[in-house]
């Protein structure tokens, strides 16, 4: 079984590490992160069709696979997918020139990411070279000792880490993930920003692995990434709540997912492989709907009729609002599972402070939700055609309802519903 | 086709679907839970959108009823909280400085700040559902269906708040005095409807209050609130169907009496705990408080009932059928009918207690009676001087206090303005700022862990 596996997914390190393999975990994490991948990649082909056909989807097709396997390999941990993902993702979208919303994205990827990994890199070589070892564990181990200088470790650690807080999209970077989601193609904008946060996640984890055996080096990743986590959650809320583009909503959703991983980091503790799979699927998952959604979502201008989406095809409508509902933790959804298992990480650490933030943005995630899904059904249309006949009625409705809804838009979403529905299926199960 | 076209637009009736939402969210309230509760009130404010989208005066409807968000909201902060906390260990409250006491704390808060604002008893955002609803045919209601959902919400889950006991201060003091502005706003009032609106208030604050002074069973003070506000909401459904209520002396009678003894039994263990309770409940300031409520409530239910003049010549067969009467009756035996379970109960005054927390009750239908009977020339025109002028104040007061109250609204959103403003104004969206942030946060992550 080992074996097979091991020939399907070159990538994976085997023998598997033991918790992966553990009879409450079992291949838990390798089946969830997967399947979010892949309902991520068929989202992201399905929307390949409608710009792209025949040998012209080659190329995008490999680069959603690829993006689809960075995902899927997010429970073990491998901190160089994060660099290779952020070059692929700029590398994408510099790539058609004529796009200048795609040429602007991979510059400001570029701009900050290119930076961060490198202050990353110079960290993680200063820890190096204080503990002589490039391993964590073994660098926490050392410098438990207490035989290197103190300031040189403190100096380095926060370095090291600041390349996954880029890629997680935390505040102040919350804007990268927005700017992703709006000015990027629609099969490629989901994929991109789930490798790129999931990337940080592992960069984060990977780093972090152990540091709970080295007690000052866990109070500094506590208080440091408690900031990180405070601001992540408190500047995400606060910038819901002025957004008017559905697109930039659904990013700052997208960060402040990011901001849950932040906080289990801030107790004090890395995720295990099971939680950072069903982050990184759901996450996938929930982006691949909301963001489809958020196209044809009206940017708020007071009341209006609903958008053509919802007029025409409520459900699919329906199942699009239910993937952001989710990406928002409403309760009922599978991502209100990942918001209560932070939250109750944040009790269980005793950070009551952190943990009112992140309640603070969960009601702000829930207004948002909500004045979405309102704002997407607009004012009736049913007082207007009331006094009228038949025939102006149809006339009309027919006025109104001209734009159209791609059929593969429709499929990404009922997808992406379905998908979700399964995950939180199967997470109730597996409790 | 086109009819097919114009039926398939317009979908179910938006009555009817907001009519269910609403019906559905009062039943989860009663559910003992807090995520029932929430998604009850959700439905509320779904039910409410629904009926403002469809309106003729959707502009006003639709910003007039968003509010019925927060008190949801305020709900799932609750209802999240209690299920981190894991329920806050009930049986004890943990101290503050302790997780799950804060937790406890805040979930307790967030309980109480739902239902005050459903009864329109919370400072600075008291809303004024006494204007029309979204829904004509049930714009009368809304009086009675958002303070009445408040108190559902506030006695179902008594145990979740009222055992913090700073919450437990609070909500006593912000009923009481809802309680009491809202008796003076009925009595500023000429019209019996719009008194009747504003006592339903006063009864949903007042029987919010017995549920926090914890000294009659909660069965009781439900019964205790199905008695008066079951009694006025009776009544303001019988002036919206042809005055029934009024007409003809005896039925008018009936009520009167039945809603001041309704009014009566209520205030009986409010007043008595308050004013000669044990030490650490009582508080003779809020025993006022309570006492202008419950006689300004008594004089307005008593006095603005006035006959109604019978025009037809013939009565019709149902007329012969009181229902209306009988639910005068059911008013009538419910107060007392709660005082005797809460003796039962183990509330035991002294019965000159007993006897002189009535007092304020008595007043106010004494007032009432003078009011309606003056037995001279000279207390007609004293009566009628007085009442004008009180009314006006009454008016003033109640005025003053929402004006004062919105300056110091206004006054807070336009900090919160200034203070968000520059972080609004701080993204440009420009490349070269992303990479601006970068540096900023590198240097404060390197020298935040040196500043340790």
């Amino acid at each position: 079984m080992g074996a097979m596996i091991g020939s399907t997914f070159g990538t994976i390190p085997f023998p598997l590490p033991s918790d992966l393999v553990s009879p409450t975990g079992g291949m838990t994490p390798l089946a969830t992160s997967a399947a979010g991948a892949l309902g991520l990649l068929v989202t992201g082909v399905v929307l390949l069709r409608i710009e792209r056909r025949g040998w012209l989807a080659l190329i995008p097709f490999v680069v959603l696979v690829s993006l689809a396997l960075a995902i899927a390999n997010a429970p073990f941990a491998a901190a160089g997918g994060g660099p290779i993902a952020a070059a692929l993702v700029a590398a994408t979208l510099a790539r058609d020139r004529r796009d200048p919303l795609h040429a602007e994205c991979a510059l400001k990827l570029l701009w900050v990411i290119g930076p961060a990994l490198a202050l990353s890199w110079a960290g993680l070589l200063l820890l190096t070279l204080t503990t002589g070892t490039p391993v964590p564990v073994e660098q926490w181990a050392v410098l438990a000792l207490g035989l290197d200088p103190r300031f040189l470790w403190i100096t380095a650690l926060p370095l090291a880490l600041l390349a996954g807080l880029v890629l997680l999209g935390g505040a102040p970077f919350h804007f990268l993930v927005a700017d992703v989601l709006q000015g990027v193609r629609p099969w490629l904008a989901a994929s991109a920003v789930v490798a790129l946060q999931v990337s940080g996640a592992t960069w984060l984890s990977q780093r972090l692995e152990g540091v709970i055996g080295f007690p000052e080096g866990r109070e500094l990743v506590r208080s440091l990434l408690g900031f990180g986590a405070f601001a992540a959650l408190g500047t995400g809320a606060v910038t819901l709540l002025v957004q008017r583009r559905p697109e930039r909503r659904v990013g700052t959703l997208a960060s402040l997912n990011g901001g849950l991983v932040l906080v289990v980091l801030a107790t004090g503790r890395t995720p295990a492989p099971v939680d950072l799979a069903a982050w990184g699927a759901h996450l996938a998952l929930a982006l691949a709907g909301a963001a489809t959604v958020a196209r044809f979502l009206p940017t708020f201008a007071g009341q209006a009729p609903g958008a053509p989406l919802f007029r025409r095809h409520p459900w699919t409508g329906i199942a699009g609002l239910y993937a952001l509902a989710s990406l928002a933790g409403v309760p009922g959804t599978p991502g209100a599972m990942l918001w209560l298992a932070s939250a109750r990480s944040l009790a269980a650490a005793g950070r009551t402070a952190l943990l009112l933030v992140l309640a603070a943005a969960w009601l702000a995630t829930l207004t948002a939700a909500m004045r979405q899904w309102r704002q997407a059904f607009g004012v009736s249309t049913t007082a207007t055609y009331a006094g009228m006949s038949g025939e102006q009625a149809a006339l009309v409705a027919g006025a109104q309802g001209t734009a159209r809804v791609p059929v593969e838009a429709r499929l990404a979403l009922w997808i992406s519903a379905l998908g979700l529905l399964a995950l939180g299926a199967a997470r109730l199960w597996w409790r | 086709m086109t009819e097919g076209i114009v039926r398939r637009l317009r979908g179910p009736g938006p009555a009817i679907s907001g009519a269910l939402a609403c019906a559905a969210g009062f039943a989860l309230l009663g559910w003992p839970s807090l995520f029932a509760a929430a998604l009850g009130l959700e439905l509320f404010g779904a039910g409410f959108w629904t009926w403002a989208r469809v309106a003729e005066d959707r502009r006003e409807q639709l910003p007039r009823w968003a509010w019925l968000r927060r008190p949801a909201l305020a709900l799932w902060l609750a209802a999240g909280l209690d299920a981190v906390g894991g329920g806050h260990g009930f049986g004890g409250l943990a101290p503050l400085s302790t997780p799950v006491g804060a937790l406890a704390r805040v979930s307790a808060i967030a309980v109480l700040w739902g239902a005050l604002e459903l009864m329109a008893s919370l400072p600075l955002a008291r809303p004024a559902y006494v204007r029309p609803g979204p829904l004509r045919a049930a714009g009368p209601w809304l009086p009675v269906m958002l303070p009445g959902a408040g108190f559902i919400l506030l006695w179902r889950h008594a145990d979740h708040w009222t055992r913090v006991p700073e919450v437990r201060t609070a909500a006593i003091i912000l009923m009481l005095v809802s309680a009491a502005l809202a008796a003076m706003r009925a009595f500023s009032r000429r019209e019996w409807t719009s008194s009747l609106r504003w006592l339903v208030i006063v009864d949903c604050g007042l029987a919010g209050a017995l549920v926090a002074l914890r000294v009659v069973p909660d069965d009781t003070a439900l019964l205790m609130w199905m008695g008066c506000c079951g009694g006025h909401a009776l009544l303001l459904a019988g002036e919206l169907s042809g005055a029934g209520t009024r007409r003809g002396e005896q039925p008018r009678r009936l009520w009167q009496v039945a809603v001041w003894i309704s009014l009566a039994s209520i205030s009986l263990p409010i007043v008595t705990t308050l004013a000669v309770g044990t030490a650490g409940v009582a508080s003779p300031l809020f025993a006022l408080v309570a006492a202008v409520a419950v006689a300004f409530a008594s004089l307005v239910s008593v006095r603005r009932m006035v006959p109604a003049p019978d025009r037809r010549v013939l009565l019709r067969k149902e007329s012969a059928v009181p229902l209306a009467q009988v639910g005068a009756l059911g008013v009538l035996v419910a107060g007392p009918l709660a005082l005797l379970f809460a003796w039962w109960g183990g509330f035991d005054p002294r019965a000159i207690d007993a006897l002189a927390s009535l007092i304020p009750a008595a007043v106010g239908g004494w007032a009432a009676g003078l009011v309606a009977n003056p037995l001279s020339p000279r207390q007609t025109a004293w009566v009628t001087g007085f009442g004008k002028a009180s009314r006006y104040v009454a008016l003033v007061l109640f005025h003053g206090l929402l004006a004062f109250e919105a300056a110091l609204r206004g006054l807070l959103r336009r900090i919160a303005l200034a203070v968000g403003a520059p972080a609004r104004d701080l993204h440009t969206g420009d490349a070269q700022e992303y990479l601006l942030f970068l540096a900023g946060v590198a240097v404060l992550a390197v020298v935040l862990p040196l500043l340790r």
